[in-house]
């Protein structure tokens, strides 16, 4: 089982799209995925139309195995459930380390329900907390978008910063670009500049600033269910891709 | 995810739009129907599958066998004609593991099928419970078999929707609400039915009604005996044969002697013209076990034989095929159900009139002490045919108990029939290993020259088996008497005694 956090200490830099449309694109590819909703702001299940449990509030709720695999629902795709949440995460860890733990009741209980997932994928809340740290802890992954500006540049340095003074491995550390818009001169020279400052963080593929992802609003579904030929859906599997296979995209 | 399944059966026009005003909050949403496909039910013709209550749909090179609780199998395989062991490995394969091992799979009923997949929206769009309906459509009318899945942390909607198609279905779900609604007049075949007697009914009337059931017996296996689906039809049409011949012989007196003698001879000539194929099917059956018995060496000669058994077969069979297809047999059977239609035609004996309790407790306790003396003088040194007039009086006992036995306890005949069977099974191997080495000698003799010589590698081949067959008879006839001893015990002696023999007679 592999997990995937999707995380920015800065809001509205596209996380919940990418988590979206990533778990679409693993359960596309033949993977269970659950994506955990954990952002209160966010709305990764609001994107695949699922209600958000109004009682998932309670801290203990990781502990109480029964209530967790309860909450669990089916999305409309095949091998692609979500997790929806308004969640307080004292005991995130604690629920990460077990979902690794074959023996561990959760795991347990979750193979019964035949929800033995491959992948984890989390949204991630927008800030620094006692839960990012245990996401960075448990996390074989996290995906950080980033948008090419000044004020994004600083947050990735913070990032970077906190798992150097924490002694967490840099490796898991994926960044790429975010609602690029490749006629802004900043964001091209941005681009290049970062690139050079973190040589090895930075995916090769990058999502367009594009009206097709804005509009997963109104369709409330992953960019290739009502954009399959857009140029947002070819990057984001492209990401998968690179993410998944080391495959990186020559467009 | 995790969750099983529903299947619901719901007899006549399926109309979606009972399910919509059925559910509060939901929308079920209908794709367009696949185009109507030609489908057969698969059954084998004792319908086995019917019996415990499955379905096996065959349609466009697919199998899908629907079983009780919304467990559906799918396999794409060709299944008409086929032996399940036959089949490629896969689901509906391993869930019929248990089918009858003899038994082709064959159209039962055919018809079109249609297919529609649904899903269940919530307010939001969203999904809630998918399902899929398969629409049977066949000359006799219309049934829809509605599946059900549920989606993970929907439960609510998943029953809501489930009862709903309870409902729709009325309480006819079962599955013999398919048969009812397409194919109503494929009647389960019955190789045994219960003939119904009455305990003072008179005897030439028990003998006419044993007779006619397994006339019409034996007429429900010609179709499968000619189309050669398996090997069983042509087994049960001779079963059904002989018991109609065991009740012109066994109930003596029943029938004037001269009509007696003129429809043993007819029955005899009913079943004559089936023997060399039935005995060619049991060696072709056996074909594997031979070849187990010798070693590979001398697999060739066999190889050989099985061969020409196969081509003497075919035509074999052409020949029987042809005899049912005829006029003048279909008049003959015609004729023979007509006389024994009722009492009318038939010429009563002496003892036609006796009721039927007393005269069946008078012949089983006349066989049953004949095959006791029999059996109890058997030593080692008994001559073989001593032990093969024991399997045949035992076969009468059997068949005696078999015909009266609505007029008996059912759990007493059970404590009898039980050790008697393995006792005749012990005698039923004993004579087939006799049998099947008098059928080997006489095939080598057929294939010799003038002078008596054959072809080496058949002679080897046929003596390595004759050689096997020998031990195997010898080794069952060892076991013939502590079988016979088992069914001897005192509790079964008291057991037919109080059933068969009342001193006060």
């Amino acid at each position: 089982m592999k997990i995937i956090a999707c995380y920015s200490n800065k809001g509205g830099v596209g996380k919940t799209a990418t988590s979206v449309n990533l778990a679409y694109a693993y359960a596309r590819a033949g993977s269970t995925v659950l994506l955990c909703d954990l952002d209160p702001q966010g709305a990764s299940g609001f994107y695949f139309r699922v209600k958000p449990s109004k009682k998932l509030t309670d801290a203990r709720f990781f502990e109480d195995v029964a209530r967790f695999t309860k909450s669990i629902r089916a999305s409309d795709f095949e091998g692609l459930d979500v997790l929806p949440a308004n969640l307080t995460f004292r005991d995130f860890d604690v629920f990460l380390s077990r979902m690794r733990n074959k023996r561990s009741r959760l795991k347990k209980a979750l193979v019964t329900a035949g929800s033995d997932y491959d992948v984890i994928i989390l949204d991630c809340p927008p800030n620094f907390s006692t839960l990012s740290e245990n996401i960075f802890k448990a996390a074989d992954q996290i995906l950080v978008p980033v948008i090419p500006t000044t004020l994004s540049e600083r947050t990735l340095e913070q990032l970077v910063s906190f798992f150097e003074k924490q002694k967490l491995p840099k490796k898991k550390i994926k960044a790429f670009f975010s609602m690029v818009q490749r006629r802004k001169t900043l964001h091209l020279e941005t681009m290049e500049k970062m690139r050079k400052a973190y040589k090895k963080r930075f995916l090769n593929s990058e999502i367009p600033f594009a009206a097709d992802i804005e509009r997963m609003g109104q369709n409330r579904a992953p960019v290739s269910i009502y954009a399959g030929r857009s140029a947002a859906s070819a990057a984001y599997q492209a990401l998968f891709d690179e993410l998944e296979n080391g495959v990186v995209s020559t467009k | 995810m995790g969750q099983t399944s529903s299947f619901f059966i719901i007899p006549g026009k399926f109309d979606p739009a009972g399910l919509s005003d059925a559910l509060r909050g939901l929308t079920p949403v209908f794709e367009a129907p696949t185009a109507a496909r030609p489908f057969d039910l698969l059954d084998c013709h004792d319908q086995s599958l019917r019996a415990q209550g499955q379905l096996l749909i065959a349609s466009g090179g697919t199998l899908r066998l629907l079983r009780g609780q919304g467990d559906v199998a799918v396999q794409r395989c060709k299944g008409k004609g086929t032996f399940v062991q036959d089949m490629p490995d896969g689901p509906v394969r391993s869930a019929l593991v248990g089918f009858p091992k003899l038994r082709a799979l064959m159209s039962i009923g055919s018809g079109k099928v249609e297919t529609a997949n649904f899903a269940v929206l919530d307010d939001l769009q969203k999904t809630q419970v998918r399902g899929s309906v398969l629409s049977l459509t066949a000359n006799d009318g219309q049934v829809a078999l509605v599946t059900v899945h549920p989606m993970r942390g929907y439960d609510r909607s998943y029953q809501s929707v489930c009862s709903t198609f309870e409902s729709m279905a009325d309480g006819n779900g079962g599955i013999e609400a398919v048969f009812h609604s397409l194919f109503s007049d494929a009647t389960p075949y019955n190789a045994k039915p219960e003939v119904k007697l009455g305990m003072q009914e008179p005897s030439i009337e028990v003998a006419a009604d044993i007779i006619r059931t397994f006339l019409v017996v034996a007429r429900q296996n010609e179709a499968g005996v000619i189309a050669d689906i398996d090997t069983e039809f042509l087994h049960d049409y001779r079963v059904s044969l002989r018991r109609v011949r065991s009740v012109l012989s066994l109930f003596k007196g029943v029938f004037s002697p001269e009509q007696t003698d003129v429809l043993k001879r007819e029955f005899s000539d009913l079943m004559a013209p089936t023997g060399r194929v039935r005995d060619l099917d049991v060696y072709l059956l056996e074909k594997d076990i031979y070849f187990n018995l010798i070693p590979a060496n001398l697999h060739q000669g066999v190889e050989a034989m099985f061969a020409q058994f196969a081509k003497e077969r075919t035509r074999a069979l052409a020949g029987l095929s042809r005899r049912f297809r005829s006029a003048a047999y279909d008049q003959k059977m015609n004729d023979l159900f007509a006389l024994f239609a009722d009492t009318k035609g038939l010429e009563p004996g002496p003892k036609a009139d006796r009721g039927a309790y007393d005269y069946a407790c008078a012949l089983i306790w006349k066989r049953y002490r004949k095959v006791c003396k029999l059996a109890r003088g058997i030593t080692p040194d008994t001559p073989d045919q001593v032990v093969h007039d024991l399997r045949i009086d035992c076969k009468k006992l059997r068949y005696l108990m078999e015909f009266f036995a609505p007029l008996f306890d059912k759990s007493d005949f059970k404590k009898l029939i039980k050790p008697l069977k393995k006792l005749q099974d012990n005698l039923g191997l004993f004579n087939d290993y006799s049998v099947q080495q008098e059928a080997l000698f006489e095939f080598v003799a057929t294939q010799s020259n003038s002078q008596g010589q054959a072809n080496a590698q058949l002679a080897m081949s046929v003596g390595g088996l004759i050689a096997v067959l020998d031990q195997r008879q010898k080794a069952e006839r060892d076991r013939v008497i502590a079988n016979f001893q088992h069914f001897d015990s005192p509790d079964i002696q008291h057991l037919f005694r109080t059933l068969f023999h009342h001193k006060e007679d």
